[in-house]
């Protein structure tokens, strides 16, 4: 399987915000909260996890009908456009950041438009949970 | 002495709704009505109204094997025809759900006859003749062992019922089965238990608060009622465990 990172690789663990949401986001919900997040500067790539939307029916009597689901769509984060595949439950936010004091700050303005949008609150922590450099992996897959 | 049946230990709110789902002689409280031939779409086994399919030629006309069972064990309706076996599979939020998997087959298996049931993790299926099943499906999606929802009714891809909920209170479907009715505060079926959709929308009913569930539900949490807070739960799961491990298939033989 071919790991390609959604942005280039720091190259050193910058510090990541990983915010776990008390209840799966609606579309319109994680559009927001994209939204509010996206113009923070020093924000240097924003990930997302939660649980996987199919496409069609992958399996059973119905399998290949397409899956209809309300909450699978495209949103608009600050004119880009992009498809939800999940119902969102976790962003994992990589800040580029001098020191502690300006990790602060943004802690700050993160949560401020965290708590303008999640309406059933979140769980937010500070560490480094994913890799930010290339590993044999990644060498192994070219 | 004739021997007075028992169902589950305990004083705890949890336990007590064991019992009392487990207890034949207790009529559970109906809750809504949803019109058995919706029931019968949300199934998807046949169409309402189409008859049921039974084997040909019918069981009084065919030679039936002599077999002393036979004349002991008086069927059930659809056994009787010779109906199909289909089945209803709910899949059950971990999320203060009126009930579990596990207690649905003590429940089953404690009130009704002519059934097989299957527990796994977050689901329970039911199979059995299809005209008894239509009735105790309606029976299980109208009384309060059903919550719109945190009780889903899926036959195949249930992931969910250990998932966070949704914005609006619903157990995570990836096929999204049921929906939120914004306006009626509502759960409607949009698809059939395999996620075939459905001609017209399926309402039922309004979701139970968390407060009204945590007083219904047979789920110990640690943020509701500890199994470990009722004493006589801890000490009877602590005996099992005990006679299994120093007893193995022999508890009998072991003495305290």
């Amino acid at each position: 399987m071919v790991s390609n990172p959604p942005a280039d690789y720091a190259g050193v663990p910058l510090p990541e915000v990983q915010i776990i949401t008390n209840r799966l986001l609606s579309a319109e919900t994680t559009e927001a909260v994209l939204n509010k997040l996206d113009v923070i500067e020093g924000v240097r790539q924003i990930n997302m996890t939660g649980e996987s939307i199919p496409k069609t029916i992958n399996s059973g009597p119905a399998k290949g009908l397409p899956n209809n689901h309300t909450e699978r769509k495209v949103i608009n984060v600050n004119g880009r456009e992009m498809e939800l595949r999940y119902l969102v439950g976790a962003f994992y936010i990589e800040l580029e950041v001098a020191d502690e004091a300006e990790l602060d700050d943004k802690l700050e303005e993160i949560k401020a438009a965290c708590d303008s949008c999640i309406e059933f609150g979140y769980v937010l922590n500070v560490g480094r949970y994913s890799k930010y450099k290339p590993t044999l992996h990644d060498y192994r897959s070219e | 002495m004739a021997y007075k049946r028992q169902f589950y230990p305990g004083d705890s709110i949890p336990a007590k709704n064991r019992r009392r789902y487990m207890d034949p002689k207790v009529k559970l409280k109906k809750l809504r009505d949803v019109p058995m031939d919706d029931v019968v779409r949300i199934m998807g086994h046949r169409n309402p109204g189409e008859d049921y399919k039974s084997i040909h030629p019918p069981i009084e006309e065919g030679k039936e094997p002599e077999c002393p069972i036979r004349k002991l064990v008086v069927p059930i309706e659809g056994a009787k025809h010779g109906d199909r076996v289909r089945y209803i599979q709910f899949t059950d939020s971990v999320y203060f759900a009126p009930i579990s998997p596990y207690q649905r087959a003590w429940m089953y298996l404690s009130r009704y006859r002519g059934v097989d049931t299957g527990t796994l993790s977050g689901r329970q299926i039911i199979e059995v003749r299809e005209r008894n099943l239509e009735i105790m499906a309606k029976e299980m999606i109208d009384n309060e062992t059903f919550d719109p929802a945190l009780t889903g009714i899926r036959g195949a891809t249930v992931h969910g019922h250990a998932c966070r909920l949704d914005e609006n209170g619903l157990m995570f479907d990836g096929w999204q089965r049921y929906q939120w009715d914004a306006k009626k505060k509502e759960v409607v079926y949009v698809k059939d238990q395999v996620a075939i959709p459905l001609d017209r929308k399926i309402s039922v009913g309004k979701p139970a608060s968390q407060a009204d569930l945590k007083k219904r539900t047979t789920i110990f949490r640690a943020d509701g009622v500890d199994m470990r807070e009722d004493k006589e739960v801890t000490m009877y799961g602590l005996r099992i465990h005990k006679l299994r491990t120093l007893g193995g298939y022999q508890p009998w033989a072991f003495k305290e």
